[in-house]
C-alpha cells in the first residue's frame, strides 16, 4: 500500500491525512467542490474534485471515488466514517477495481450490516443482549406480541438504522400501534429499508462501547471501552474512558468477552460494540459499528495506540501487531465535540465564515480540527468543527484540565457549542459520572448553558 | 491533477526547433482556419510552445499576421491561462477519463449544446456540453487524460464578436 484515497471531509480527513503521512504512505484528498479551501485539502500534496458540493454526487457516489482513486494512482480507499464507510456495495467495487478497502471487507460488512441479525450471531458467541424481538417484527401484530412476552416499554428500532432516526419508545400496546408506521416510514425514507425490531427500553442507562480491532487471522483485541453516555436527542456529545458505570470486574469481563466473541464471530479490522449499561450495572450488547469513530482519539489517548494506522496496517493484511497485554490503558480522557450549532437556541446548525480562531494547547490537550480563521463553514455536512481531547490521570484531574482547555478555545463567526461544555463541567451529574443516555434531554439544556461560568477574557 | 502550473517550465525550454515544426506544419493550417471560421484569434499550444495567429482587420478576409511566443517571457502574462473576457471555459461534470468528441480540435465551431467530451467515470459516461457557442481557442486537455470535476477542458471563443 503506497498511495491512499482519502473519501471524508473536515477533520477526519486531516486525521487519515497524519496517519499515513506518519506511516510514510501518500494521501490524495477527494473533496467537493463546497471543500475546496478545507484544511486537508490545503495541506494534501495532492487533492481532487470529486463533484459538486451535494454529498449524493460527492462524497456518496462510489463511482467518482474510485474513478479518482484510479486517475491519482491510488491503491487504497480510506472511508473515514459516515458517508460509505459500512457500505458492503462500496467496499465490494473498491476492491473489484483492485483497490483495498481500509475496513471490513464487503463479506464481513454484509454479514455485520442487520442489527437483528448481530445482535442474535454475538449473542451465540456469549454477548450477552437486552430482551426483544426474534429479528425483525413483520408488522404491528407480530410487534405487540412480542412487546407483550418482553414487557413494556419498548424501543422500535430501524434494522438498517442509526443516529435516532426510525426509533420510538413506547409504553402500551395503543401506542406500540400509533408509532409502529411511522417508525417504518422514518426508516424507508432514511435508510431504504422500513424493517423495525423492538427491544426492552432500558431507563437511565449509559452508552458504553468497546474498540476492538481483529487482524486477518481472526487474532482479536480490545482497547478498552469508552463511555458515550452525554448525548442529546441520540447525538453524542462527550465521550470519555474508562466509563463511570462499570466495577472493575464487569469492565474486565466485558472487554475480555467483546474481543473473544468478535474474533469468533468473524469481524475484521477496527470497529467498536456498544452496550448499553442499565441502573443495575449490567452491559448489554445493543450494536456494532464496522468503521472508526468519532471518538477514536479517547481510547488513543489511555491507550496510546495510533487506531488509525493500526487499521491501515490490518487492512494491508499485517498480522495484529501487539499482544493483549501491551495494550496498557492509563488515567482517563475526555473528549468534547465542538460543532457548529446554537445551544441557545436549539442547537440550530450553524455555516459561515470563520474569524478569529484560536485553539487550546498545553499538555494533555489534543485539539483535532480542520479550521483555520478564514474558513467558510459549508452549510451541507455535518457540524462537526472540532474535537478536544484532554487526559488527566485521573477524571478528576482531566476534568479539570478540561475546563482550562475550553476556555483556551476561541471560535468566532459561527455559534459553538464550547459555552455548553463549560456548564456541563459545572454540573453536578456529570461531575460524578451519573449522566445517563437521556439525562440532557431531561434536564434541558438551557439549565446546563446557564451553568457555564461568566468570565472576562473566557 | 494536471494543472498550468508545470506549463511555463515546459515553455521555457522549447527551441527553435519546436518552432520551425510548429510554422511549417501548423501554421498553413491555422491560417486557412482563421479563414473558414471568421475566428478573431487563434492560440495553440504544443511541447512548450505557443504559436498564435491573428486576423488582421474586423471582418476583412483574412490576410493573416502570424506571431509566435517561444518562450514564456515573449509571451504575454498568461496568454493562455488568462483568456481574454470572450474566451469561456468548458469544464468537466465528473471526475474520470475524458475523451474529446472527435470533431473537437483547435479552431472547430462547436454549438450551444454540442457534445465536447465525454468523462468515463467507472464506466459512466457523463457528457461535458458546450454552455455557449463558439470556436475552440485552447484545449486544455487530450483524450484519455484523468481529469477532476470542475477542471477545465477546454477555451471556447464566442461567435458573432469574432474580430477585433
Amino acid at each position: 500500500m503506497k498511495r491512499i484515497l482519502i473519501a471524508n471531509r473536515g477533520e477526519i480527513a486531516l486525521r487519515i491525512l497524519r496517519a499515513c503521512r506518519q506511516l510514510g504512505i501518500e494521501a490524495v484528498v477527494a473533496y467537493s467542490e463546497a471543500d475546496r479551501e478545507s484544511r486537508a485539502v490545503l495541506i494534501a500534496d495532492e487533492a481532487i474534485c470529486i463533484g459538486p458540493a451535494e454529498a449524493k454526487k460527492s462524497y456518496l457516489s462510489a463511482p467518482a471515488l474510485i474513478a479518482a482513486a484510479l486517475a491519482t494512482g491510488c491503491d487504497a480507499i480510506h472511508p473515514g466514517y459516515g458517508f460509505l464507510s459500512e457500505n458492503a456495495a462500496f467496499a465490494e467495487a473498491v476492491a473489484a477495481h483492485g483497490l483495498t478497502f481500509i475496513g471490513p471487507s464487503a463479506e464481513v460488512l454484509e454479514r455485520f450490516e442487520s442489527k437483528a441479525a448481530v445482535r442474535a450471531l454475538l449473542a451465540k458467541h456469549g454477548l450477552p443482549t437486552i430482551p426483544g424481538s426474534d429479528g425483525v417484527v413483520a408488522d404491528v401484530e407480530a410487534a405487540a406480541k412480542a412487546a407483550a412476552k418482553i414487557g413494556y416499554p419498548v424501543i422500535l428500532k430501524a434494522s438498517a438504522g442509526g443516529g435516532g432516526r426510525g426509533m420510538r419508545v413506547v409504553g402500551s400496546p395503543d401506542e406500540l400501534a400509533a408509532a409502529f408506521p411511522i417508525c417504518t416510514q422514518e426508516a424507508q425514507s432514511a435508510f431504504n429499508d422500513g424493517s423495525l425490531y423492538l427491544e426492552k427500553y432500558l431507563v437511565d442507562t449509559h452508552h458504553v462501547e468497546v474498540q476492538i480491532a481483529v487482524d486477518h487471522a481472526g487474532t482479536a483485541l480490545h482497547f478498552g471501552e469508552r463511555d458515550c453516555s452525554v448525548q442529546r436527542r441520540h447525538q453524542k456529545l462527550v465521550e470519555e474512558s474508562p466509563s463511570t458505570a462499570l466495577s472493575p470486574k464487569v469492565r474486565e469481563e466485558l472487554l475480555a468477552r467483546a474481543a473473544k466473541a468478535i474474533g469468533a464471530a468473524g469481524y475484521r479490522n477496527v470497529g467498536t460494540l456498544e452496550f448499553l449499561v442499565g441502573s443495575d450495572g449490567k452491559p448489554y450488547f445493543i450494536e456494532i459499528n464496522c468503521r472508526i469513530q468519532v471518538e477514536h482519539p479517547v481510547t488513543e489517548t489511555v491507550t496510546g495506540v495510533d487506531l488509525v494506522a493500526l487499521q491501515i496496517a490490518l487492512a494491508r493484511g499485517d498480522d495484529m501487531p501487539l499482544a493483549q497485554a501491551d495494550v496498557e490503558r492509563r488515567g482517563h480522557a475526555i473528549e468534547f465535540r465542538l460543532t457548529a450549532e446554537d445551544p441557545e437556541h436549539e442547537f440550530r446548525p450553524q455555516a459561515g465564515e470563520i474569524g478569529a480562531f484560536r485553539s487550546p494547547s498545553g499538555p494533555w490537550v489534543r485539539f483535532d480540527s480542520h479550521l483555520y480563521a478564514g474558513y467558510e463553514v459549508p452549510p451541507y455536512y455535518d457540524s462537526l468543527l472540532a474535537k478536544l481531547i484532554v487526559w488527566g490521570a485521573t477524571r478528576e484531574e482531566a476534568i479539570a484540565r478540561s475546563r482550562a482547555a475550553l476556555r483556551e478555545v476561541e471560535i468566532e463567526g459561527v455559534a459553538t457549542t464550547r459555552d455548553f461544555f463549560l456548564g456541563l463541567l459545572e454540573t453536578p451529574t456529570f461531575l460524578e459520572g451519573r449522566a445517563t443516555t437521556g439525562w440532557i434531554d431531561a434536564a434541558g439544556t438551557a439549565a446546563i448553558l446557564a451553568a457555564a461560568p461568566r468570565r472576562e477574557g473566557a | 491533477m494536471p494543472q498550468d502550473r508545470d506549463r511555463l517550465d515546459a515553455r521555457a525550454t522549447s527551441d527553435e526547433e519546436e518552432m520551425s515544426v510548429l510554422i511549417d506544419s501548423l501554421l498553413p493550417v491555422l491560417v486557412d482556419r482563421l479563414d473558414e471560421t471568421g475566428l478573431g484569434e487563434i492560440e495553440v499550444e504544443r511541447n512548450g510552445a505557443t504559436i498564435r495567429v491573428r486576423a488582421a482587420r474586423a471582418g476583412a478576409p483574412v490576410s493573416a499576421a502570424a506571431t509566435a511566443s517561444p518562450s514564456a517571457a515573449a509571451a504575454p502574462a498568461g496568454a493562455a491561462s488568462a483568456a481574454g473576457p470572450r474566451k469561456q471555459a468548458v469544464r468537466s461534470t465528473a471526475v474520470g477519463f475524458v475523451t474529446l468528441s472527435s470533431e473537437v480540435h483547435v479552431g472547430a465551431k462547436v454549438a450551444k449544446g454540442g457534445l465536447v467530451a465525454v468523462i468515463d467515470t467507472l464506466g459512466v459516461a457523463n457528457e461535458v456540453r458546450a454552455e455557449q457557442g463558439g470556436i475552440v481557442a485552447v484545449l486544455r486537455c487530450a483524450t484519455g487524460d484523468p481529469v477532476e470535476y470542475g477542471q477545465e477542458l477546454l477555451l471556447l471563443e464566442s461567435l458573432g464578436e469574432g474580430a477585433r
